[in-house]
């Protein structure tokens, strides 16, 4: 059952932090409400106020600039990435993402900023936006700030976002030359959520053949998005072999702090990153040698 | 907790409805409006029961607040057809047997019209009613349907 | 085999029900509103044993919008059950007055103006438990010394069933190898899309008139009398569209229980819609079986000897749990002929949700056990899986000792054709395997522990001055497609059109009797209850039409497509309307009208029919992580003659997609009796995506009980998905899951302990 609220709808960015501001103690932001609504009937968010920013236009578009990189607005729907010719060209993987996750129902209507201010580790766009370098501009009535998506997760539903403030938009650089961008989530019916997902990024050195740089990012491995930091390490610098990704993904195994649940034990979400993040690193250093992209579908 | 006044447009019917603003979309379509053709089967967004079309897309119903849609419209099964007639995906479904207990069928029916509005030619038709939960036919039976309209079998069809 | 010519009869007929469906205009029993209706809820137990001290509802009552709130202290008490025959298998009372056996027992109802205000008046009922230590898995349940569950129930031993012919000790001696197996089959939930739902109406003439979601409205109607002691004719249940039932809307539930108390009390109609965590949670489901299999072949593969123990999981009451732990038994040596046989079933009392029919009724987790133990052996003898199966394969006229007389098998014919499927798939790729599994089930129970005075399947038909029929049956669509069906039945007896045909059910009130849907006898029974109304009147008309014609007497007539004609010379005749016409008037006005019914007599213990067939499954596994892909599914099937090709092609790809599930990605893992995963998030059913192609291709056969030569084509094909799954895995890696569901992590370990070995 929904417990009563207050509902305010805002129209603008202002307005929605001016509402946030008021109701400093006690307010809810719904933007699609495809996370949130669930909580809400269950009885577990409980706000005096709601406050929509569904209907704030101004955060809701896709800019693609081939110097400045990619801009999303956090009231952008799922449908709206996947479906972007832009996000396409230039990020495919964002959009094999999207295709996956949830169902064109909940893609319709959920946004990206709901998903990644939901703080769920097992978001799907979280680990690739973070293989990406994201950055997320956040702001309340005082002003903005910016934080690398990996420092925006603080723990299980739990974000950077501080009381009046709210996440207006996700920035994505644009892709090195030599570099790629693969993307897995493992699970047993398609479109649900990962089980363990993995992203992986690598930007091969100007020679072709080492790894400039490398990022693996796990999700549903622990409690937040997580970057392996001993794996990635044992990459840079060096020359890629599937010796190497074996022990890359043994590392990141060991690295990552997954739960047993009853969709798996602990010991076989490890088993599962071992075997994800062999296969993505490989997929993402083959894309990475042939292309100047991210996802490298498109040379 | 104050009413709120909402406008919607419902398979071309304008309505003024004031509305707790807890209510779900699902509920002021069943309840209010009396257009129960549109079903729910869960209460975490999972099985699709509930779909319409909101400004044309597809939308669980369940996880949409009334509110929220103020102005929209709206398209549930009662207004894929006029009068007596039928879609040709509704024809199609009759011809294939793409329905059993048919607790689903509303919420398939307006995925995959939303579906067939798109792209169905190249898009993989599973993906379309990967959010529809059937229990009764295996969902094949369904995919035929959906398929012999977007190969054009139904064209000249529909009454 | 006599081929028979059929207009009606194996033509794709649209579904009956097809418009009002996808049109939304078909009302369920979720849809139902009536003038001053109130909405009811349900408060459960949260403990899966304890005893009832106090329960305070004072505050509840208190509330705002609340109008009635009743515990079992407000009821008769009394213990109902479907087993009524047997007085100490009724068992459970729905609404708790002093023990609580599982979590999610009700033990409280509550009735308010709306949803909401209910939920929160369950809110502040008060309820004082004192907390009993539980007993939850079968193994431990029946040990000395468990906590015991009902007073009646030493070491909580509920049913127990033995089946036993030929010598099995001898069997064992004279093979050449024997081997054992312990295996474990999960339990899983129906998942009807409408959850169960009841509108009650009590007047203050008396009557109550439940509205509600079922598969029997006729046992609803009796077991609610009986219950509330009211007498079977003054309730009435209607039950127009069911939206799904697969076993678990045949026995009184809770919504329907709760929601009639409520009306009584307050002579207002009253609504109760369980919500889906309820419906996981609290209503019944599959039933978990501990298998232990011993069987005795000669070293070519010959069967001779078989042993079956099962311990299943019953959880706190009977419910149709001890039909399910025979059907298992008898199922366990389907369809094969062992020379001898013997079978000990244990059902136990746990404090667990209670486990009843589901879709197949014992039957799937015997076919998994069995096949996945066949398949073993034919590998340890380097023996063909199919030539195995086809070695001991049952035949037509074979009779099961004691049990069973086999009229029409196609098993052979099914076995050849999935022979040549396989063939033709040529040598797979690495990682990827075929298996298969044969099967078959009744064609409705020939049981009677309802204890029904009545006919099993009864029809009344009444032909109009228009030709148009109404048939009345008692039987109930689901989704199955019954309604279609009886048509199609009356349809081709009678020599008319479908659309000449206006079907009533779903109301007891103007329904004949039919013990509903389940075990697979609509088909079987109802039809051939309707086949002989419709023939009976087919012959008053005839008897007109042959005074008009004045045939010489050597001429037979018939009716086909409403023509009434000389069958030697189809020219000859009238049409059948205008027949009907003066018929009527013949009669002194009278509309013409016969009954049929149909009870199986001398058909041995289980039921007058079976099918049978086989099925394979293509699957590949992934080494890295044991994930499955399925790939095929092609399944070869004897049903009889088919009634509707478009309602068989159905039925078989729905019971994939649930048996399916069944094999690798549904359960219902518990903690102490609390199940984990009550919702669509968590607990997996397949999507569209996770289909696999399916192909099916008929054995045709003439089943001489049938109508038309038909029988079942509705739960047998739960049967062998979750076995040729894992024969599948099996073929493609070496490793046999012994343990359902067959989950990416079951045989991940599996795969590594091999690599280990
Ligand atoms: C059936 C189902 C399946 C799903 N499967 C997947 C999946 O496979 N992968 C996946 O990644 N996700 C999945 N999701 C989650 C879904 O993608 C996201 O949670 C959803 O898109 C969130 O967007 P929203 O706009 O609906 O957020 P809401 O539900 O409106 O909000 C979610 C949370 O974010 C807060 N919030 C929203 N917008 C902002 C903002 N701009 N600033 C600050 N706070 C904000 C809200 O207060 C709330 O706490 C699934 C959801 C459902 C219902
Ligand atoms: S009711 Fe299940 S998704 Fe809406
Ligand atoms: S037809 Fe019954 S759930 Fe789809």
């Amino acid at each position: 059952m929904i417990h009563n609220f207050n509902y305010h709808r805002a129209t603008t960015v202002q307005e929605s932090l001016s509402l946030l501001e008021k109701f400093k103690e006690d307010y809810k932001i719904i933007c699609g409400g495809q996370s949130l609504l669930i909580l809400m009937r269950q009885g577990l968010v409980a706000p005096e106020n709601l406050v929509d920013i569904k209907s704030v236009k101004e955060m809701s578009y896709i800019d693609y600039d081939p110097k400045k990189g990619l801009k999303i607005g956090a009231a952008t729907t799922h449908r709206e990435i996947e479906k972007s010719p832009e996000i396409k060209k230039n990020y495919p993987v964002l959009v094999e993402m999207e295709e996956n996750l949830a169902s064109v129902q909940t893609r319709n209507w959920g946004t990206i900023g709901g998903n990644l201010a939901h703080g769920d580790p097992a978001s799907d766009p979280a680990p690739i936006l973070i293989a990406m370098t994201a950055t997320v501009k956040l702001a309340n009535t005082n002003g903005e700030r910016s934080l690398l998506l990996e420092d925006f997760f603080v723990d299980i539903f739990e974000t950077a976002l501080e009381e009046g403030e709210l996440l207006i938009e996700i920035q994505v650089p644009v892709p090195l030359k030599k570099s790629a961008v693969a993307y897995e989530k493992f699970n047993i019916i398609k479109n649900h959520q990962g089980i363990v997902s993995v992203a992986a990024s690598i930007t091969m050195a100007e020679d072709g053949i080492g790894c400039k740089d490398a990022r693996i990012v796990l999700g549903a491995a622990a409690a937040t998005p997580l970057r392996a930091g001993e794996a990635e390490q044992m990459l840079i610098g060096k020359k890629i072999d599937t010796k190497l990704l074996a022990s890359v993904g043994k590392k990141a195994s060991e690295e990552c702090d997954p739960v047993s649940d009853i969709h798996a034990t602990e010991t076989y979400r490890r088993a599962l990153v071992k075997a994800l993040t062999i296969k993505i690193m490989k997929k993402a250093w083959e894309q990475a040698k042939t292309s100047g992209r991210v996802g490298g579908k498109h040379t | 907790m104050k009413k709120k006044l909402v406008h919607l447009t419902v398979n071309e019917e304008y309505h003024e409805l004031y509305i707790s603003p807890r209510k779900l979309l699902v509920e002021i379509l069943r309840d209010e409006l009396d257009l129960t053709g549109t079903k729910r089967g869960c209460s975490t967004g999972s099985c699709g029961a509930c779909t319409i079309l909101l400004d044309g897309a597809a939308v669980k119903s369940c996880s949409v607040l009334a509110v929220q849609v103020d102005g929209a419209k709206v398209t549930t099964v009662e207004g894929l057809a006029d009068g007596a007639g039928l879609t040709p995906l509704q024809l199609s479904f009759l011809d294939h047997g793409a329905f059993q207990c048919g607790f689903c069928t509303s919420g398939m029916l307006m995925s995959a019209t939303a579906f067939l509005n798109e792209d169905p030619v190249s898009e993989d038709i599973k993906k379309g009613i990967q959010g529809n939960i059937c229990r009764c036919t295996g969902y094949n039976s369904i995919l035929r349907a959906i398929r012999a309209v977007a190969e054009g079998k139904y064209e000249d069809e529909g009454r | 085999m006599k081929k028979h010519t059929y207009t009606v009869i194996n033509t794709p007929i649209h579904n009956i029900d097809g418009i009002a469906k996808i049109t939304g205009r078909a009302e369920y029993t979720f849809d139902i509103t009536l003038p001053r209706m109130l909405h009811g809820k349900i408060l459960r137990s949260p403990y899966p044993h304890g005893e009832i001290i106090h329960i305070d509802t004072s505050k509840a009552e208190r509330l705002k919008g609340v109008k009635a709130v009743l515990t079992g202290k407000d009821t008769l008490g009394r213990k109902q059950g479907i087993w009524r025959r047997f007085k100490e298998l009724c068992d459970e009372e729905i609404l708790a007055r002093d023990k609580v056996r599982y979590i999610g027992e009700p033990v409280a109802t509550v009735a308010a103006v709306d949803e909401d205000t209910a939920e929160e008046a369950l809110d502040l009922i008060e309820v004082e438990y004192n907390a009993l230590p539980g007993a939850f898995e079968p193994l431990e349940a029946i040990k000395e010394g468990a906590p015991q569950l009902h007073e009646h129930a030493e070491r909580n031993i509920n049913v127990t069933r033995h089946i036993e012919w030929g010598d099995v000790d001898e069997g064992f001696k004279k093979a050449d190898y024997v081997r054992e197996d312990w295996f474990r089959c999960s339990s899983q939930a129906h998942v009807c899309m409408e959850t169960h739902c009841a509108v009650a109406d009590y007047t203050p003439e008396g009557k109550l008139t439940v509205y509600t979601s079922t598969q029997s409205h006729y046992y609803i109607k009796v077991l609610l009398a009986e219950i509330l002691g009211l007498r079977e004719n003054d309730v009435r249940v209607i039950s127009r569209y069911t939206g799904g039932g697969f076993g678990s809307k045949f026995e009184l539930d809770s919504a329907q229980f709760c929601c009639s108390i409520l009306s009584m009390k307050l002579c207002q109609p009253v609504k109760i819609v369980l919500t889906r965590e309820e419906e996981f949670s609290a209503t019944k489901r599959r039933t978990p079986m501990f298998y232990y299999i011993r069987s005795g072949v000669k070293k070519d593969g010959a069967f001779l000897a078989k042993e079956a123990r099962v311990f299943t999981e019953g959880g706190a009451y009977t419910a149709m749990g001890a039909t399910a732990l025979y059907l298992t038994g008898f199922f366990q040596s389907f369809p094969y002929v062992w020379p001898s046989y013997r079978y000990d079933g244990y059902r136990v009392y746990t404090n667990t949700a209670p486990t009843s029919a589901m879709r197949g009724f014992g039957a799937p987790q015997a076919t998994f056990c069995a096949e996945t133990q066949i398949d073993l052996i034919a590998d340890e003898l380097g023996i063909d899986p199919i030539d195995i199966r086809r070695k001991n394969a049952m035949y037509p006229g074979y009779e099961v000792p004691g049990q069973a007389t086999i009229q029409s098998c196609g098993l052979g014919q099914c076995l050849d054709k999935i022979d040549d499927w396989i063939k033709s798939r040529g040598k797979l790729p690495p990682n990827r395997g075929i298996g298969v599994s044969a099967y078959g089930f009744m064609s409705g129970g020939i049981f009677n522990w309802f204890d029904t005075p009545y006919a099993f399947s009864s029809a009344v038909l009444q032909i109009n001055i228009d030709g148009k029929v109404d048939l009345f049956v008692g039987s109930q669509d689901m989704g199955q497609g019954s309604n279609t069906t009886m048509a199609m039945i009356c349809a081709e007896e009678l020599g008319v059109k479908v659309e000449d045909i206006r079907l009533h059910m779903g109301d007891t009130e103007t329904c004949p009797v039919d013990l509903g849907a389940w075990g697979s006898r609509e088909t079987l029974m109802q039809g051939n209850a309707v086949k002989m109304a419709a023939s009976k009147a087919k012959q008053q008309i005839l008897e007109f039409a042959t005074a008009k014609l004045a045939p010489n007497i050597v001429y037979d007539l018939d009716i086909k497509d409403g023509w009434i004609h000389l069958i030697a010379r189809p020219e000859r005749g009238l049409s059948f309307y205008d027949v009907v016409k003066e018929a009527i008037r013949g009669k002194d006005g009278q509309p013409i009208i016969a009954r049929g019914h149909y009870t199986p007599h001398r058909k041995g213990m289980i039921s007058p029919a079976y099918s049978f067939g086989v099925q394979a499954i293509e699957a590949d596994v992934n080494p890295d992580t044991g994930k499955i892909t399925l790939k095929n599914c092609v399944t070869a099937h004897d049903c009889g003659q088919v009634i509707n090709p478009l309602g068989v092609e159905g039925q078989l790809e729905g019971a994939i997609a649930m048996a399916a599930g069944y094999g690798f990605t549904e359960d219902l893992p518990m903690d102490e009796g609390k199940i984990l995963n009550p919702n669509l998030v968590d607990y997996m059913l397949l999507r569209a995506t996770e289909m696999p192609e399916t192909k099916v291709m008929e054995v045709e056969t003439y089943e001489p009980e049938g109508p038309f030569g038909a029988k079942e084509a509705g739960e047998g094909l739960t049967n062998p998905t979750a076995g040729a799954l894992g024969n599948a895995v099996f073929h493609a890696t070496g490793i046999s899951i012994k343990n359902l569901p067959i989950t990416p992590e079951k045989v991940l370990n599996a795969l590594k302990e091999k690599k280990n070995k």
